[in-house]
């Protein structure tokens, strides 16, 4: 079974016949989260760093963004037995334009937003594929946890 | 390099767009058309018709009471609402399929199209532009070049790639240099073979903004912006991906400023529902 994580979005699960994909990250970012011990993953697909700018929308659409978004994500996998410290962590996406600079640049905003909370909430990035003029879909098999990054134009590879 | 015969040849093979959808905007733009006359172009295309009247019985709109006619669905779900509706399936008959030479696949290049004409809507309802239509229509088919060049595109492959990963081309810079061509210039030919109004063409050629100088114009900036999102969003960009030139004086131009980017960005990703209405219309 594979389950569809929709733009603004997160799934999370345990079952190890499942698989969770996003598509179409373009500047959003794909955060992945796998605790291997209990084999509990998901994905969240957000589209912008900071909540406060529509606090309205973020109540409805809490996926839409990195600060509402992400401690959702490791929450709703917490509850299902995953632990902070054996997480295994993936990003994918954050893609701009050429020429895209400052503040105008959602996807390196969109990275940075996540780095800073992170830093302040001590998780450590596994691995990545962040940045660039890209657009990717990322999935992840619950039973393994093996994550497979496609870029538009060329086939999936395994991370 | 493709002559000019070929290409020309290569567009008079395609299934046009209908009429239908440019004597609509010839009204719907217009200050003094009224709502009748509106209806009455619609009504003339009985395909669209009947699109539009199969769209506005779908569960989406949850009328109580069938929809008959052009004027019950005017009267029922605004004029707005039905424009647009017959504007998409005029669209959908040209931008479906797939296109390989940019990694597109089936229904891709019409989910990106779809989603950039909300977004288009999105920009100038936020900024009051004139001709709401016309800049809908205009994000709606400003790719279609790239149905005629995508088999050119693939056959260029290697030398496009390279000149976008190694050259700092941009990927219509590099369809230009490869091919003679860009797809933007390539779709106002298409635009004005298909007797699209000059204004249109004009869009369509612009869309990237290549040609700086077309800035003042707030419709090809509203497009044009609305592209630039829409790469960024990601929902059926192909393997161009994001390889285009973002212009900071567009923002200026407009009065944009990097919240209200966000701002529009989370608005659509309230309105997707919207575009998923719009997307099974084909």
């Amino acid at each position: 079974m594979k389950q569809i994580v929709g733009v603004a979005d997160m799934k999370v699960s345990n079952n190890p016949g499942e698989s969770i994909i996003t598509y179409s990250l373009g500047s959003c970012i794909g955060l992945v989260i796998y605790d291997p011990a209990v084999k509990v993953g998901g994905i969240l697909h957000y589209m912008l760093p900071d909540s406060s700018i529509d606090r309205q929308k973020a109540a409805a659409r809490p996926y839409m963004f990195a600060d509402s978004g992400i401690p959702r994500l490791f929450k709703t996998a917490y509850q299902l037995g995953a632990a902070k410290q054996r997480m295994r962590v993936y990003v994918a996406g954050g893609a701009e334009i050429l020429d895209q600079q400052g503040f105008f640049n959602i996807g390196k905003r969109n990275y940075m937003a996540l780095k800073k909370m992170f830093f302040k909430n001590k998780v450590m990035i596994t691995s990545q594929d962040v940045g660039g003029n890209v657009n990717r879909t990322v999935r992840i098999e619950i039973a393994t946890g093996d994550i497979y990054v496609k870029t538009s134009g060329s086939g999936e590879v395994k991370i | 390099m493709i002559s000019f015969q070929t290409l020309v040849a290569e567009v008079k093979n395609l299934k046009p767009i209908p009429a239908v959808a440019g004597k609509l905007l010839a009204v719907a733009d217009h200050p003094d058309s009224a709502m009748a006359d509106i209806a009455k172009v619609i009504q003339y295309d009985p395909v669209i018709t009947a699109g539009v009247l199969r769209t506005c019985n779908s569960a989406y709109f949850g009328m109580k009471h069938p929809v008959e006619s052009i004027k019950d669905a005017v009267n029922l779900l605004g004029i707005d609402q039905v424009i647009e509706v017959a504007l998409v399936r005029s669209g959908s008959q040209v931008l479906g399929g797939s296109q390989k030479g940019y990694g597109m696949d089936e229904g891709d290049m019409w989910k990106y199209s779809v989603s950039s004409a909300v977004l288009a809507k999105q920009v100038a309802v936020r900024l009051g532009l004139k001709g709401k239509n016309t800049i809908f229509t205009a994000a709606l088919v400003k790719d279609m070049g790239k149905i005629v060049l995508e088999k050119y595109v693939a056959d260029a492959s290697g030398k496009i790639a390279d000149l976008v990963e190694n050259n700092h081309f941009s990927f219509q810079e590099a369809e230009k240099k490869a091919l003679g061509i860009d797809h933007a210039e390539l779709g106002a030919m298409i635009a004005k073979m298909w007797k699209f109004s000059p204004k249109m063409v004009n869009i369509i050629r612009h869309h990237h903004l290549s040609d700086e100088t077309k800035i003042a114009d707030k419709q090809i900036a509203a497009v044009y912006l609305a592209d630039c999102l829409c790469m960024m969003l990601g929902t059926g960009v192909g393997a161009d991906g994001l390889s285009y030139r973002f212009k900071d004086q567009v923002m200026k131009q407009l009065g944009i400023s990097a919240v209200d980017m966000s701002m529009i960005i989370a608005e659509f990703g309230i309105n997707m529902q919207e575009v998923e209405t719009l997307l099974q219309m084909a």
